[in-house]
């Protein structure tokens, strides 16, 4: 008597084997950074090889005849071929889609120019100890928070790298330099940046491109509130780093 | 295109984010269904009300389940004569009184670590509340399917014995079962049957584990597709939905309260990973209807809701579901108009 192909178990294999891929291939692919901050990677990692062992556990019943399990108290929602339609197709998706950091968009639109957004950080750690010259863009935003009188930085000496954004209301000698900042994943990521005064056109340095400035810092009145502004010396168009966002 | 791009991202990372913990809550609730005897449990729990439902709604910390774990958990409880208040508790504080919850929310929300107590704290409080109240009712049968009913005791009336002597069968009413070891009467308390039976099926252990697997990859496959709606609704409104308009709701304290209650109530994400997706508002919404969110979505949502209606009358599970709504929000409104948090 011919075994018909057990589809079913076959199917539940590759939604199990394609998704676990999918997380592994962003870690190997260096990706993972992109979407999660790097103390939970190693869970993302996790979940990916449970699911490539249970692929494995998985498809040991497509070369024997499987006896049924009456599981009892599970309810059926979805029916079981659109879930895993969702889950492969999201697999495949997955696989093949490369994620993107934010760009200058997504900073706006959450308001960057405004410092008023600034607050929602509640800093476990206050870097005030950290000489201006070695604070990256989030020790800046969170030292600003803690006593926010621009004053009291002017002069000092700033060396940051980020992403460039050009603020649609601020004139040709500016731009932003922005980080993006995760407590989690890339689902709470909130942009922070400080603005520039360039001394030539912005056009040289097209958002989203990637600077890293040294300079020192200044005030100035931008959009009708006094703030801190850097002069930069020395502007370097660097590479995207592996990791975009700050902590 | 950037905001494709955006949208993109962040549904990836949620769903990264979020399936750790999604396997973590299958694996630990199929486990326990399988291998936990819940009528050893009963046993040593109170019978006091409010002592039961205290007792019910931390039974989470033992049985890991997400909502869609709890109620066929909740059924069981019911049906091996577990108080009432044992099991509404048990119901409603389940799925996000557990360590992986627990854990997941810290994850989350690491810096607003008084959010995990807030949730937790008010979960416990808004389930043992409606718990009292529903063991008010003495009699829970006329609340349940009547199929569930039915296993369930009179409040009043002595079980009777489970094995009936053979001279006596004809001469007692109801529904039976004929086996070799005796004549099993059907309908009466599970508990009462259970205890008649002369042995339960002993399983192997390879058996077992491939129970486990076999419930898990049910479980994963459709939470999982849960899972990925729930992210591409969450990518879509941050990125689709002009900003004011969200800050504009979201800054209200009453606006953004029901705004979140209706997201968590439609969305129906999963316990172990909605802090993920509340996440995404909290920069934006107002800290108490993220709470809302936290708070309400576990205990009734428009998935399980069905789960629930397999269990309880419709008339039980709109009283559950006003309930909650009405005590969480009451609760959550006065942490935005009384606490600076």
């Amino acid at each position: 008597m011919k075994r018909t192909f057990p589809w079913p178990t076959f199917w539940d294999m590759a939604a199990l084997l394609l998704w676990g891929l999918m997380l592994l291939r962003y870690w190997w692919s260096g990706r993972l950074a992109v979407l999660l901050h790097p103390d939970y990677h190693w869970l993302a990692i996790g979940a990916g090889w449970v699911l490539v062992l249970m692929a494995l556990w998985r498809s040991v019943g497509l070369f024997q005849p499987q006896t049924k399990f009456d599981t009892g108290a599970h309810m059926a929602l979805l029916p079981r071929q659109w879930s895993l339609m969702v889950l492969l197709a999201i697999a495949v998706f997955g696989l093949i889609y490369v994620p993107r950091p934010f760009s200058s968009d997504a900073a706006l639109a959450r308001g960057i120019a405004d410092p008023v957004g600034l607050t929602r950080s509640q800093p476990r750690r206050f870097a005030r100890n950290t000489p201006p010259a070695e604070r990256t863009l989030i020790d800046w935003i969170r030292t600003l928070n803690v006593y926010p009188e621009p004053d009291a930085y002017a002069g000092d000496p700033v060396n940051v790298t980020g992403f460039v954004i050009h603020p649609p209301d601020w004139d040709d000698h500016y731009v932003m330099v922005a980080r993006f900042v995760l407590t989690c994943c890339a689902a709470d990521a909130y942009p922070v940046g400080l603005p520039v005064k360039l001394t030539g056109d912005r056009a040289e340095f097209p958002p989203d491109s990637w600077i890293s400035l040294q300079g020192t810092l200044f005030t100035e009145t931008l959009d009708g509130q006094r703030r801190l502004v850097i002069a930069p010396d020395e502007v370097l168009a660097v590479p995207e780093p592996k990791n975009p966002y700050e902590f | 295109m950037s905001q494709l791009n955006q949208g993109l991202t962040l549904f990836l990372s949620l769903l990264v984010e979020a399936t750790p913990f999604l396997l973590l809550g299958v694996a630990f609730s199929s486990l326990l269904a399988i291998l936990v005897d819940e009528r050893k449990l009963i046993a040593y729990t109170p019978k006091n009300p409010v002592l039961a439902a205290i007792t019910g709604s931390l039974f989470g910390c033992v049985f890991p389940v997400c909502e869609c774990g709890n109620v066929p958990v909740a059924r069981r409880l019911l049906m091996q004569g577990a108080p009432s208040a044992l099991a509404i508790g048990f119901l409603l504080a389940a799925p996000t009184v557990n360590p992986i919850v627990f854990w997941a929310t810290w994850v989350a929300f690491r810096d607003q670590p008084a959010m995990v107590f807030w949730r937790v704290g008010l979960t416990i409080l808004v389930s043992v509340i409606i718990a009292c109240i529903f063991s008010v009712q003495k009699d829970l049968r006329p609340f349940l399917q009547p199929t569930i009913a039915r296993y369930l005791p009179a409040p009043a009336t002595q079980p009777e014995p489970a094995l009936v002597g053979s001279g006596s069968t004809l001469l007692q009413g109801g529904d039976f079962l004929l086996q070799s070891t005796g004549t099993l009467k059907l309908d009466q308390p599970m508990l009462a049957t259970i205890a008649g039976a002369a042995v339960l099926p002993q399983q192997s252990w390879q058996a077992k584990t491939q129970a486990v697997l076999e419930m898990m990859l049910q479980e994963f496959r459709e939470l999982g597709a849960v899972l990925v709606m729930g992210s591409a609704i969450a990518a879509t409104v941050q990125v689709a939905i002009p900003r004011e308009w969200i800050l504009a709701l979201g800054q209200g304290p009453i606006t953004s309260i029901l705004a979140m209650m209706l997201l968590a109530w439609v969305v129906s994400i999963c316990s172990t990973v909605d802090s993920f997706f509340a996440l995404s508002f909290a920069s934006i919404f107002t800290s108490g209807s993220i709470l809302a969110f936290l708070v309400f979505g576990p205990m009734i949502d428009l998935k399980n809701i069905s789960l629930l209606l397999t269990t309880f009358k419709g008339r039980a599970v709109m009283y559950l579901f006003v309930l909650a709504a009405q005590l969480t929000f009451v609760f959550t409104l006065a942490v935005n108009l009384y606490t600076s948090w």
